[in-house]
């Protein structure tokens, strides 16, 4: 069926995309445009279910809501995966910060005690 | 003076104060320098290292042990006269024996870093899922079986100033082993192995990473290059 095609394409296209090309300001955009994007099609298919469902005949799935049901679970991965990537990054400036006042308070032996 | 003034051992510790004082003094022993960084203990570890006669570098909440041999060398390599050094385990299960024979191989042959290795000969010692364990890791990293190594987790390493200057640990917590061969590789460091024995004592068994973190370890390494730089 199409939509296989059309689900494991997008997936492979947006983490190739945002993997590729994170922290710069042209992904910041580009998550921006897919956000409102997404939000636009969800506005639309809440208004008019009928015209989801002809859709997804298109691309040979039976119902509207499969659709976005599919649609949710590649856009939940990718958010997914996006987090845990920004959670990493995060991680790496914390472990910087205490690096740095570590070694701005580190103690040299007193020679008084040692041996 | 010991006969080693150029030579700087690191080594990370967290919640060690059973043994770091004995492993510190035993160190010192045969090298003067010895840096302890304590990964945000809970115990006295810090005074045990104070005592010993370590130089202490506090990190001021628990990062993990990569980004404690991270913060060690950054600490060694900014000394002066530092040429050579040592990452060593603080549950005392490295042997000092052998960091003489890595450093020996580091100051006379052309290479970068040496590694140590469980599995040159007799390997009998090691508890047999453990050996599975690291076994398995080595065979599912081409990066580490086209090095020529076979024990990618031997968290015994010497090395010189240029592998210092360059070292940056971007993983905190135990994956920084499989980061350190990528690094490796990547910059063209000259690696050998030297066998060493491991002491697994009732102590170091307890405290030694567990077989499920490893599947933590596959995990971020696959995600690392995205993720850090």
């Amino acid at each position: 069926m199409l939509i296989q095609y059309v689900l494991v394409a997008s997936s492979v296209v947006l983490l190739v995309v945002f993997l590729r090309r994170r922290g710069t300001a042209r992904t910041a955009a580009g998550t921006k445009l897919a956000f409102v994007l997404f939000v636009l099609f969800g506005i639309f298919a809440a208004l008019r279910p009928n015209d989801v469902s002809v859709v997804a005949g298109w691309v040979g799935v039976g119902r509207g809501t499969d659709l976005l049901l599919y649609a949710m679970v590649v856009v939940f991965t990718f958010a997914t995966l996006n987090i845990y990537l920004r959670f990493k990054e995060i991680e790496l400036r914390y472990a910087r910060l205490a690096r740095t006042i570590a070694l701005s308070n580190a103690e040299p032996p007193s020679d008084a005690r040692a041996d | 003076m010991s006969d080693w003034p150029d030579v700087w051992l690191i080594v990370p510790v967290f919640n060690e104060a059973p043994v770091i004082g004995d492993v510190v003094r035993n160190a010192r022993k045969t090298f003067d320098n010895v840096v302890c960084v304590d990964d945000g203990s809970r115990d006295n570890s810090a005074d045990e290292i104070r005592f010993a006669g370590a130089h202490l570098v506090r990190h001021p909440v628990n990062l993990g042990q990569g980004a404690a041999i991270q913060t060690g060398v950054e600490y060694a390599r900014a000394q002066p006269g530092g040429r050579y050094f040592v990452t060593f385990d603080a549950d005392g299960q490295h042997q000092i024996d052998d960091v003489l024979a890595m450093l020996e191989r580091v100051r006379s042959e052309d290479v970068d870093i040496v590694v140590g290795t469980r599995f040159h000969g007799d390997t009998s010692h090691i508890p047999w899922f453990k050996r599975l364990i690291l076994k398995t890791v080595v065979l599912l990293s081409p990066r580490t079986r086209r090095l020529g190594l076979t024990d990618a987790h031997n968290g015994l390493r010497v090395f010189n100033r240029t592998v210092a200057e360059q070292l940056n640990i971007t993983l905190n917590g135990m994956s920084h082993a499989s980061e350190i061969v990528e690094m490796i590789d990547r910059r063209n460091w000259r690696v050998v192995e030297e066998p060493v024995t491991i002491l697994y004592t009732d102590y170091s068994m307890a405290k030694g990473q567990s077989v499920i973190n490893g599947v933590n370890i596959v995990f971020e390494t696959m995600l690392k290059s995205r993720a850090g730089h």
